[in-house]
């Protein structure tokens, strides 16, 4: 069957592509609070289609994850139809052929430029580095150690879109009203754009120049050859490659014609030999090879007689070694270099709400970037190097990022519920209340009141906590011109603290806050020096 | 066109972009109208039925047709400042700000704005408050509960100010963009300046650093009341936070009055509502500061109290 309802099988497949580049687009639009404490669902579920990530989450996580049971859809049918999600469904594979496509008189050029180079045996590891990767990626999630985010194609482009896009976006909108002025403009189309196209606020977020350049790097390789990234390089194509060597459906006939040979040139993804004839682990039934073919023999369907002769994988012995001592050297040297979670986990390293223990997290976290991007505040930040270099691109809390603004908001849930592989836990509101994400300690160097006697208290007032966290003592005090002053000089009460941060957020004092959030697990700072003994009942607020 | 041309036509684009951006220089601000003569006026109504509440409270004013004038731009400043229900008691009850927004309406108002700068995530507070949902429900394009612009935020001088000289406010609260600003707080408890009502409502209008405010409070809000007139304060009073606040969170801290206070004496309503939380008017640090600056009368035997 060369078309179906007579519209060219590759239609078909650019139907398919859009409409779900626009549901992907709008799941990541509605990975926003919107006035409902539960988000209606499915905002993760492109990672939880990914059996990729899937596969590594559970490997270094050490359990089955049910909210992994799409993965196993699309294993099943890429068993039947091929290596298909990467041509018909990915997101970045889209955007990729549409990028392509807008720069065909550029990217032809330099793509045949490219050509012979690709071609030539010296190219050779470049075809193995897929495989390379995914051995890697299993093998350190295997020894616990989670690379996986580093190189998924969709925790890259979800990250590049919140981190960078996203703000973008809004901030180049913005820039239109304020231009636009009190016109039409302002009236009737700013409510529309504001509520359906935009972010609710432009976020600011750390490594956002990092996300945006690996984004850059992956469609600029567009240069260098059609769908660079789907052919060499990403990780989960190699695994459903892999998955559909043995596939049912394929491109028949599997070899070349040799008087003609148009499909090969014309193959996005190489997957067609004019020696050795089709490579299921590469071919993404785009259907462009049927729709071409001059005699109009090439079809795609169940393969009956003779025996399918899957390729080899293009990965070397010396490729497979180099893999399976990367995938272990790196968690070792990691770990070696006290840089990965076994070192002592910094106290100002505050988790999302619910979170396990540090090490449980991090080899959980797939660093998706939809808790980042679902977060009402802005307060989840990629870590730097703040968690080692395992913990790169995982979230944490930065209270005092943007001022005023950036504290876990004390009746909100939202990352648990965005995250695909539960490193955040799906938590009711009165259950995260008794999971809390810090302590908080004052700084009684810094601090007004004690520092400085000067009155403050902003801390006091921010205090979610029906019953206030932050309690007040009042103590008389001498200035130095001899005035007796009373103040009020506040202090934690740790058994209420949920370690929200809106203390450290909103803290009057300029840099470093006078009181800041402290890990659960972490000592006493010393910082209360003060103090000379927790008070028992607080005196002021009764 | 060859280079030359290109670049100067860049220049000259980019300078006239440059100069086209707007920008706001309110300076001296603001007619700042003188307060009238003789005693003022305070209606105080108890009441269960909100919207009932709202037209007995206004009534000995002279209804709000008294300060709402045909064609007028309306701003209802509530406070939406937490992340709370209506039971909680941390923000403005929300029968009482729509049956407020719709007495404007009632009274010709070309545009009512309902708006604050929320403490918690604006969205959940706008949400959880029931406010926007209460002011969506009146069904009227005029009214709007819409969340604030960050362009919006101007630098005001304040002449007559002791010790904030200087502040961002909102330019839709401001006398060049606003008829009427009517004020609409709540009546809590705060450890700092003791007691948040009226006067401290206007921290809602105001950008930039509000951390800056609470060195010095009581001076710095009186301050900023020289900026914000509301022409009508309307306590609500339906529920009082007793203790914990001004976020509050238990209900054990919430005392239900069913009560409204409304005066075109911002100082007179504070002082007033002040007494419901068994305080004297003088206790409160800002109120001292506003009548010191003429913003009012403080002493509530100069004000005629009407219980309507």
């Amino acid at each position: 069957m060369r078309r179906l309802l007579w519209i060219p099988w590759r239609w078909w497949r650019r139907i398919a592509q859009l409409a779900l580049l626009i549901v992907f687009v709008w799941l990541f639009r509605r990975t926003e609070y919107s006035g409902a404490e539960q988000l209606p669902g499915g905002e993760n579920m492109l990672f939880r289609l990914d059996p990729l990530v899937g596969a590594a989450a559970m490997l270094a996580g050490r359990q089955v994850i049910a909210l992994f049971w799409p993965a196993l859809v699309m294993v099943g049918l890429t068993l039947v139809l091929g290596r298909f999600f990467c041509g018909w469904m990915c997101p970045l594979g889209t955007l990729l052929d549409y990028f392509h496509g807008l720069l065909r008189p550029i990217t032809r050029r330099t793509n045949e430029l490219f050509r012979p180079r690709l071609a030539a045996a010296s190219a050779s590891p470049l075809r193995g580095a897929r495989y390379f990767l995914l051995l890697t990626v299993l093998l350190a999630a295997a020894l616990a150690f989670p690379l996986v985010g580093l190189v998924d194609p969709f925790s890259l482009l979800v990250r590049g879109l919140a981190f960078v896009a996203d703000p973008l976006l809004y901030r180049g909108a913005d820039a239109c009203f304020v231009w636009s002025g009190n016109g039409w403009a302002a009236t009737a189309l700013q409510p529309f754009v504001k509520k359906h196209l935009l972010p609710f606020r432009p976020m600011v977020f750390h490594l956002a120049g990092v996300s945006a350049a690996i984004l850059v790097i992956i469609f600029a390789l567009e240069l260098v050859a059609r769908r660079f990234w789907c052919r060499y390089l990403c990780p989960t194509g190699a695994l459903f490659g892999l998955l559909a060597r043995r596939s049912l459906v394929k491109r028949l006939p599997v070899r070349v014609c040799k008087a003609c040979g148009q499909c090969a040139e014309l193959c996005r993804m190489d997957a067609l030999d004019p020696a050795a004839g089709l490579s299921p682990q590469a071919c993404t039934l785009c259907m462009e090879c049927v729709d071409h073919c001059p005699k109009g023999i090439v079809k795609f369907g169940l393969k009956r007689k003779g025996k399918s002769q899957p390729r080899p994988i293009d990965l070397s012995r010396r490729g497979v070694l180099a893999g399976i001592a990367a995938g272990v050297a790196i968690p070792g040297a990691a770990v070696a270099a006290r840089l990965g979670h076994e070192s002592p986990v910094p106290p100002n390293l505050i988790r999302p709400p619910g979170a396990d223990d540090e090490k449980t997290f991090l080899s959980l976290c797939i660093r998706c970037g939809e808790c980042m991007k679902v977060c009402p505040t802005n307060v989840l930040q990629p870590a730097i190097f703040e968690a080692g270099l395992a913990g790169i691109f995982s979230p944490h809390l930065v209270p005092r990022l943007i001022f005023e603004q950036s504290n876990c908001e004390f009746g909100c849930t939202l990352c648990g519920q965005v995250c695909p592989t539960g490193a955040i836990p799906r938590l009711a509101v009165e259950m995260k209340h008794h999971h809390p994400t810090g302590k908080s300690y004052f700084d009684h160097t810094r601090c007004l009141p004690w520092a400085k006697e000067t009155p403050c208290i902003r801390c006091e007032e921010m205090c979610p906590t029906p019953e206030k966290a932050i309690k007040v003592l009042n103590t008389f005090k001498i200035k130095k011109d001899g005035e007796e002053v009373e103040i009020q000089q506040p202090y934690v009460d740790r058994d209420l603290c949920v370690g929200c941060g809106i203390c450290e957020s909103n803290c009057t004092i300029d840099g470093v806050a006078g009181i800041r959030v402290q890990r659960v697990d972490a000592p006493d700072p010393g910082t209360e020096t003060l103090l000379k003994k927790k008070p028992s009942q607080s005196p002021a607020s009764k | 066109m060859d280079r030359r041309a290109f670049l100067e036509q860049v220049a000259a684009w980019s300078a006239g972009a440059c100069l086209a951006t707007p920008v706001f220089n309110v300076r001296s601000i603001l007619a700042a109208e003188g307060r009238a003569k003789g005693n003022p006026l305070l209606a105080v109504a108890k009441g269960k039925e909100y919207a009932a509440l709202v037209d007995r409270a206004l009534k000995p004013l002279g209804g709000m047709a008294a300060f709402v004038r045909n064609g007028d731009r309306v701003v209802v400043k509530p406070n939406i400042g937490w992340d709370r229900t209506v039971e909680q008691g941390a923000n403005t009850n929300p029968d009482v700000v729509k049956a407020v927004v719709q007495r404007c309406l009632d009274a010709g108002a070309k545009q009512v704005l309902v708006f604050d700068r929320s403490v918690n995530d604006p969205r959940r507070c706008y949400a959880n408050s029931g406010i926007q949902a209460a002011v969506e429900s009146i069904g009227d394009a005029r009214a709007q509960c819409v969340f604030q612009d960050q362009n919006k935020f101007i630098p005001v001088q304040i002449e007559k100010a002791k010790s904030l000289k200087e502040f961002l406010f909102y330019k839709d609260a401001l006398a060049t963009d606003c008829d009427c600003y009517i004020n609409l707080p709540i009546a809590k408890h705060h450890k700092l300046s003791k007691l948040t009502i009226g006067m401290k409502n206007a921290m809602g209008v105001i950008g930039g650093n509000r951390g800056e405010i609470h060195k010095g409070i009581h001076q710095r809000i009186a301050d900023l009341n020289l900026v914000i007139r509301p022409k009508l304060t309307i306590v609500d009073a339906t529920r009082i936070l007793l203790r914990n606040g001004p976020t509050g969170g238990s209900l054990d801290d919430v005392k239900i009055l069913d009560t409204l206070i409304a005066s075109a004496d911002p100082v007179a309503a504070d002082a007033y509502a002040t007494t419901l939380f068994d305080m004297k008017p003088e206790e409160l640090g800002s109120t001292v500061a506003a009548a010191k600056l003429g913003l009012g009368e403080m002493n509530l035997s100069k004000v005629k109290i009407v219980t309507a």
